[in-house]
Formats: C-alpha cells, sequence, structure tokens
C-alpha cells in the first residue's frame, strides 16, 4: 500500500483511457467504483457496504452469508455447535494465504484478539461476547464462550483472517490475504486499488483477472462514468438515477431488497405525561403517514414498506404488521388520546437515506393534515447528530435514521435497538431510550437459545411484543442497488450489499 | 536581496503558524465529534471515551494545543482518523493532482487570455471587441459547477471522447482543466485589455511609434511588457488560490486533489488531515507569493525590493 507523492506523481492509474467503453480493459478486467473511499482492505474498525466486496476479495473469513442469508463455510470445512458454549471448527484442508504459508489455528486465535482491541469497533457490537480458541489439533479448535452464542456462525463471517504474524488491532493496510485476488497497486489516499488475480489462491481461479477500485463519491460521477463506459459496476444509486439507468440498453439495473431498515423512531426519552409517551398517540400517528405514495411518488419504488420490526429479508423476522394510511382514523386517536395541537421535531442526518429531505418534507405536510405541527432539524454529517441522539443535544420527537442488518439475522439488529436497559439508559447506550425489560429479557433469552426452533419463536414474540409498543412513526427497507455494464455478469448480489468478486463473469 | 527574501521568509513562517494555530482552535469550536464521526455508529459511550482519549481529545485544548506544536516543530502532524495514515503522508499523495490541475489550468488560461486580451485591446471599442467582451463576461459568469456539468455532458457522455472522472489517463486532465480554465480566461483577458489600453494611451507609446517600431513590437513588446507586473500577480494569485484546492470541480469530476479531501476531513472532523491540508497548502501559496515577488524587478527595472517604487 501507498501514500507516497512519487506514486500519485507517476501520473494516471491504468484504468480505461479515452472513451473506453470496457471498463477496466481487454476484456479480462472490470472497475468498480465505490461510494465510499475504500482506505484498507480490513474492516476491524468500520464494514462499509461497498467496501465488503473487496475486502473479502483479499481477506476471508471462517464462513460467509450467502445472498440467501445462510452461512456458507470458506476457510471452515466444519463449524458446528458441539455444546452450548462451543463451537468446534476445522479448517479447510490445504487453505493457504497469497504468499503460500497456510492458514492456521493461531491466526484465526490471533484474528480474534486484534479485532477485540479496536476502540470503537464496528463489530464489536455485533459479538454479544467474544469466543476464545482453544487449539484441539492443527487445523481444529474449539470457541468457546461463557455464554451461549449460538450464532456464532454467522458473526465469524464478519472476521478476516489475516497471518498471526503481520496482524495489528488497527486497520491492516497491507499483508497477505487468503482470498482470490491480491493488490498489486493502491493509493490510499485516492482511494484507488488494482486487484489481480490471486495465483495461489487455494479455490477455483477467478474469471474476470483484474479488478481496479475508483472512490467516486458523487453520485452523478459514478452514474457518467457507467454511462460512458469508463466503470463496469456502481453502487449507491438514488431512485432518480435508477430511473434514468434502467432505459439504457447496454446497463443493467440490478435490486434486492435489503437487511436495513430504515425508520422514522420516536424518542423514547419522552416524561411521562408527554403525548409520544403514550403508545396511542405514537400509533395515531403513524396513520398520518401515506407510506404508499412515499414509496412510489418519492422513492419510485426502490424501497419497500417495512412489515415489522426489522427487515423482512433477515434470518428470524417475522412480519408484525403494516404501516396503514389512514387520516381519519389518525385524527379521531388523536382526539380520544385528548392530544390537540401537538408540535413535533423531527431530526436527521443529510444523507441518511435517499431523497432525505423530500421525504421529510411531504412528511410534515401529512402531519399537518392531521394537525399536528411537525418540524424539521437537518444535521450535515460528521455534525452534532449523535449528541442529539443520546439526548444530550437538544430535545426532539422523531428521528429518521437506518439500522443495518450485517450478519443476515434479525437477533442483531433487535439486540441493538430494542434491548436497551435501565442500566444502559444510565450511560445513554440505548437506542434512542428506549427501555422495556420485559422485551430486553426476550431478546436476551433468544440470544441464548441454541435450539433454532425455539430460538425463532421467542424472537417471533419478541418482535410482536415490539411492535406494539409502536417505535416508529413509519419504516421501510431500502433495496440493495448497483448498476453494471451488461458485459458483467454473475453478479450475485447479497441484501447486505456486497457479492462475491470470484463468481462475477464477463461476457463475449 | 538576500536581506528581503529572508525577512519575508520569516514573516511567512510567522503566517503559516498563526493560519494553522487559528485553524486548530477553530475545527474544535465546530459543531461535531471526531470520535463519533470515526467510530461505529453503535459505539457505546464507554467506546468514544476511549477514542477520545486516544487521539487526545479528552484533554483541555490548552494541553491539545502545546503537543500540536511540540509535534509540529518534529514534522508530525498526527494520524488522519478517517485514514489511518500519517495525515501529512495523505495530503502529500493528493497535492501533485492539484498542483497538476492548477498548473494545466493557469497555463491553458494564460495561452487563451493574453492572446485575447491583446486582441481586444487592439480592437477597443469595436463591435468585435463588444462581441469578446461578451463571450468573456458569459465566462466570467458561468458558475463551475454548471460548465463543468455541460462539458461533461458534452465530451463524456454524448459525444464519448474524454472521461468523465478521476485522472485515470491524460485525457482526464483536459475538462477540469478547461471548466477551471473558462473563469480565469474571462478575468485574465479583461485584465490584460484594461492594462493595455492604458498601455497605448501612454506618452512613452506614442514617442515609440514616432521612432518607427512596428505596431506588432509596440503591442507585445511595449504596451503587454508594461502590464506584465500586473498580469503576473493576478496569474499567481489565482495559480496560489487553486493550490488550495478547486473544490467544486474537484467534485464535479472526482478529481482526487485537495479540495475534495479537505471536505472529507471537515465533514469526518479529522483534525490531523484538516490542519496538515491547512500546513501544506498554506506553505505552498506563500512560496508561490513569493515567487510572485520575487520576479517584480525581473519585468520592472523600477521595482527594487523592500523599497517604494521609484515613480
Amino acid at each position: 500500500m501507498t501514500l507516497s507523492p512519487l506514486a500519485a506523481c507517476a501520473g494516471p492509474g491504468s484504468a480505461p483511457g479515452v472513451g473506453s467503453t470496457s471498463g477496466a480493459g481487454a476484456g479480462s478486467g472490470i472497475t468498480l467504483a465505490l461510494n465510499r473511499s475504500l482506505v484498507s482492505l480490513d474492516n476491524k474498525l468500520n464494514q462499509f457496504d461497498a467496501a465488503v466486496t473487496v475486502q473479502r476479495g483479499v481477506r476471508q473469513a471462517l464462513t460467509f452469508i450467502d445472498p440467501k442469508l445462510t452461512v456458507q463455510h470458506v476457510l471452515a470445512e466444519r463449524f458446528e455447535l458441539t455444546a452450548p458454549t462451543e463451537w468446534t471448527v476445522k479448517l479447510r484442508d490445504g487453505v493457504r494465504y497469497s504468499d503460500g504459508s497456510p492458514v492456521t489455528v493461531e491466526d484465526v486465535s490471533t484474528a480474534l484478539q486484534m479485532y477485540q482491541k479496536v476502540p470503537g469497533s464496528f463489530l464489536a457490537g455485533l459479538f454479544p461476547e467474544w469466543p476464545t480458541v482453544t487449539p484441539v489439533d492443527a487445523a481444529t479448535f474449539k470457541l468457546v464462550t461463557k455464554h451461549p452464542v449460538p450464532t456464532l456462525d454467522y458473526l465469524m463471517a464478519n472476521i478476516l483472517i489475516t497471518p498471526a504474524a503481520a496482524n495489528k488491532p488497527e486497520e491492516l493496510q497491507g499483508g497477505v490475504g487468503s482470498g482470490p485476488y491480491v493488490v498489486t497497486a493502491a493509493n490510499r489516499g485516492t482511494g484507488e486499488y488494482t486487484l489481480q488475480v490471486n495465483d495461489k489462491y487455494w479455490g477455483p481461479a477467478p474469471a474476470i483477472k483484474t479488478v481496479q477500485v475508483r472512490f467516486l463519491p458523487e453520485e452523478a460521477n459514478r452514474v457518467v462514468a457507467l454511462r460512458s463506459g469508463e466503470v463496469d459496476v456502481i453502487d449507491a444509486i438514488s431512485p432518480d438515477a435508477i430511473s434514468q439507468l434502467s432505459g439504457l440498453g447496454d446497463v443493467e439495473v440490478q435490486q434486492v431488497p435489503s437487511t436495513r431498515i430504515t425508520q422514522l423512531f420516536y424518542n423514547f426519552r419522552k416524561p411521562a405525561g408527554h403525548p409520544l409517551a403514550d403508545p396511542r398517540v405514537r400509533e395515531a400517528l403513524s396513520y398520518a403517514i401515506n407510506g404508499p405514495s412515499l414509496i412510489k411518488d418519492v422513492f419510485a419504488d426502490s424501497v419497500s414498506p417495512a412489515r415489522g420490526v426489522v427487515a423482512d429479508t433477515l434470518t428470524g423476522a417475522v412480519q408484525t404488521g403494516e404501516y396503514v394510511y389512514d387520516p381519519q382514523k389518525a385524527k379521531q386517536m388523536l382526539d380520544a388520546a385528548g392530544v390537540k395541537d401537538l408540535k413535533i421535531k423531527i431530526i436527521w442526518e443529510t444523507g441518511e437515506f435517499a431523497n432525505d429531505t423530500s421525504v421529510m418534507e411531504a412528511v410534515v405536510e401529512m402531519l399537518k393534515a392531521v394537525g399536528v405541527q411537525a418540524e424539521l432539524q437537518q444535521f450535515q454529517p460528521g455534525g452534532d447528530i449523535s449528541k442529539w441522539r443520546q439526548g444530550r443535544g437538544g430535545d426532539w420527537d422523531v428521528l429518521g435514521n437506518g439500522y443495518p442488518g450485517p450478519t443476515g439475522l434479525a437477533l442483531t439488529p433487535l439486540q441493538g435497538m430494542f434491548a436497551g436497559t435501565k442500566e444502559k439508559e444510565a450511560t445513554r447506550d440505548t437506542y434512542q431510550g428506549y427501555v422495556f425489560p420485559k422485551i430486553a429479557a426476550l431478546l436476551e433469552k433468544a440470544s441464548q437459545e441454541t435450539d433454532k426452533a425455539a430460538r425463532e419463536s421467542i424472537l417471533a414474540t419478541a418482535q410482536k411484543e415490539i411492535w406494539n409498543t409502536w417505535p416508529c412513526m413509519w419504516a421501510f427497507v431500502p433495496k440493495t442497488v448497483i448498476a453494471r455494464r451488461k458485459r458483467v455478469e454473475n453478479v450475485l448480489l447479497s441484501p447486505t450489499n456486497s457479492y462475491e468478486l470470484a463468481s462475477v463473469r464477463l461476457n463475449g | 536581496m538576500v536581506r528581503y527574501v529572508a525577512q519575508r521568509v520569516g514573516q511567512s513562517i510567522l503566517a503559516i503558524f498563526l493560519t494553522v494555530s487559528t485553524v486548530f482552535v477553530l475545527v474544535r469550536l465546530a459543531p461535531g465529534d471526531p470520535a463519533a464521526a470515526y467510530a461505529s455508529p453503535l459505539a457505546t459511550t464507554a467506546e468514544l471515551d476511549r477514542i477520545r482519549a486516544q487521539f487526545g481529545l479528552d484533554k483541555p485544548l490548552i494541553q491539545q494545543y502545546g503537543i500540536f506544536v511540540q509535534d509540529l516543530f518534529h514534522g508530525n502532524l498526527g494520524t488522519s482518523f478517517s485514514f489511518q495514515a500519517p495525515a501529512l503522508d495523505v495530503v502529500l499523495s493528493r497535492m501533485p493532482y492539484t498542483i497538476m490541475l492548477a498548473v494545466s489550468a493557469i497555463l491553458f488560461a494564460a495561452v487563451v487570455a493574453i492572446p485575447a486580451g491583446v486582441w481586444m485591446a487592439r480592437h477597443a471599442d469595436t463591435a468585435r471587441e463588444l462581441g469578446a467582451n461578451v463571450a468573456m463576461i458569459a465566462g466570467q459568469s458561468m458558475p463551475e459547477f454548471w460548465s463543468g456539468i455541460m462539458l461533461l455532458t458534452i465530451f463524456a457522455v454524448l459525444v464519448p471522447v474524454l472521461p468523465a472522472s478521476g485522472f485515470t489517463s491524460w485525457a482526464g486532465l483536459v475538462l477540469p482543466t478547461v471548466t477551471v480554465g473558462i473563469l480565469q480566461i474571462a478575468l485574465i483577458s479583461r485584465l490584460v485589455r484594461r492594462e493595455m489600453g492604458a498601455g497605448f494611451a501612454a506618452p512613452y507609446l506614442t514617442i515609440a511609434r514616432a521612432r518607427g517600431i512596428s505596431e506588432r513590437g509596440l503591442t507585445w513588446r511595449y504596451a503587454l511588457g508594461n502590464s506584465a507586473v500586473p498580469l503576473v500577480t493576478a496569474l499567481g494569485t489565482r495559480f496560489a488560490a487553486m493550490l488550495n484546492g478547486v473544490v467544486v470541480v474537484e467534485v464535479v469530476f472526482a478529481w482526487p486533489g485537495v479540495g475534495s479531501l479537505v471536505v472529507r476531513a471537515l465533514e469526518t472532523r479529522d483534525y490531523p488531515l484538516i490542519q496538515a491540508t491547512v500546513l501544506v497548502t498554506a506553505i505552498l501559496t506563500v512560496l508561490v507569493q513569493l515567487l510572485i515577488d520575487l520576479t517584480y524587478p525581473l519585468l520592472d527595472p523600477r521595482v527594487r525590493l523592500g523599497k517604494a517604487v521609484a515613480s
């Protein structure tokens, strides 16, 4: 990896030239344009959706969550729950890194330690507790926890394995991986990378020999670059761009429902007696929102209505109800609850979801129609919204916010959002003050239940309980969208917004 | 001369230090929390506290400043929060692209604007000058984001002969250069026209003409020569401004320069990266200004550095 100014001085990269219609060119390569800068090929600290595809092309985990959100074994040949607090894992025979060295049990153990040591890690929040590695033989080990973690096979899909000696408690900038590609050129400053096929790859050789990765933060740039053939695959596409690209003969727009849910989430730190502390009022306001119209007119059908408290694509998610548009009922319920001239403040961070401002302005009008006056406050990225969310910045009533489901499990976002306790609330670490001990207990029980059917039954009960508390005024599930040149085929887009580079092919 | 340069260098170092110090304080007064921007949205309060401690953000501002100054004198501008790399290295990895675009744009502007300004001066108060003026005013009035998008639409989408974004080939330099250049051409050509107009009316030109010097010589050697100081000042000042990043153009063309970098640094409250960018661009700006000053005696023998201009 280089950040050397000399490298930047060396001139233009090896991506296509003028008017190229073949991305990385010459039929053997593709160019991906990401909306976020790929600052490393590691995910210890952050796991941006767009980066995962590239990171996993170079580094691999013991398991992998496939597009159907089921666990597939990668470096592990066997990954089995052998006791409530013990998983037995056997490394696949012959798995090795790009330098030819074998993947070892020590590498797994070190990786787990390094992920734990990174402060503020995204992944740390996904693990109820970190497992320890107990070696059995050269290729077999046990992952041991104090309490049952029955979803560890899913969670371990996020732990990328690196040779122990090269691993550090930080985002690794270089080093070797066991994936189908190796990095041959990189400029972290500009977010440009070149990947070449790993000649020592232990699995089937990928069809694409070269992958160029470019950082194009502006959507307009990505769309123009795709249309002109400079890049082959783009991500993070707004509804407007989808309709623009859908009509082009040489471009294919690919959409799948995502694992993310975007909500207009109520502030649960309201004092008793405040209208929003009353679930009937929260429910009433939800009838004011014309969801179908927002989905059709503002999102151009690029999102789906939420039918539960998490994205229904997730394993273990159940449909608990639907958001219904009935302004008359909203008014009646508000009257019945004795609420008059309600004023609320809606906050959100710019760019939290597509067409955010248009949605919020429409919501204001919808609320006005039922006699509720809404005020909007928008925060610039990097601003103070975190402080506000914790209730330290100022008072607010509804937060526009998205919550990811990176593990493919409903349990993960359910715990993240709805397992708040008084202890967590003391440090403002609950999700917008949501504290319902009964629900937290159910989620805790589900998280330790090793029987899958029993676990999902508990989770279903918990989700119904959550729905009945009316945590959201409205919610939707955005679709994961990529657009690609038609010469690029077999892009197996996952709801988690990534795909396996090794499976991508070029036609012709 | 040496004393003047030494004095200017001393002043420049002080100016740079004050600039960087001001930025140090201002970015910390702005809303936002670097720890929250750095960590996962799911990070707990305890984790955010640990990150603040790791970055030294838990210390009093004056103590943070002391550490910053100490590190600055050791050439250490800290580690970028978002890149997890030395902030200076990140800036230096972007700087060549900014310098390249600035050099290219200023050369393009000079090559087009100087002859255009001379032509306008020679055709002063004619319908042709009026036409040229209209074109220049149009160039000056077009926002860079609009002209950039128009050029992009025409030459990268409708007639795809040039790359749309980034610097993947030398051809990628063309559209950003032209976009930045359009505004500069308009400004500089009008400046040349004004200065040369005054030059053409000056008595020394009448005498030179009486001595039988050709119109070409009068125009290029005398009238333009006399406009050299304001022209070089204008070109140098604009070049220095471009070194701070041509933010709009960098965004439109996804140009990997320092302008877009500093926008990102501000969004993520990446203090070390903001400070490193300001330091590097301030040094370059001061150097360019110094070079401009040093050219004055070469362009106008009446100028003596460090003294009042002889009349």
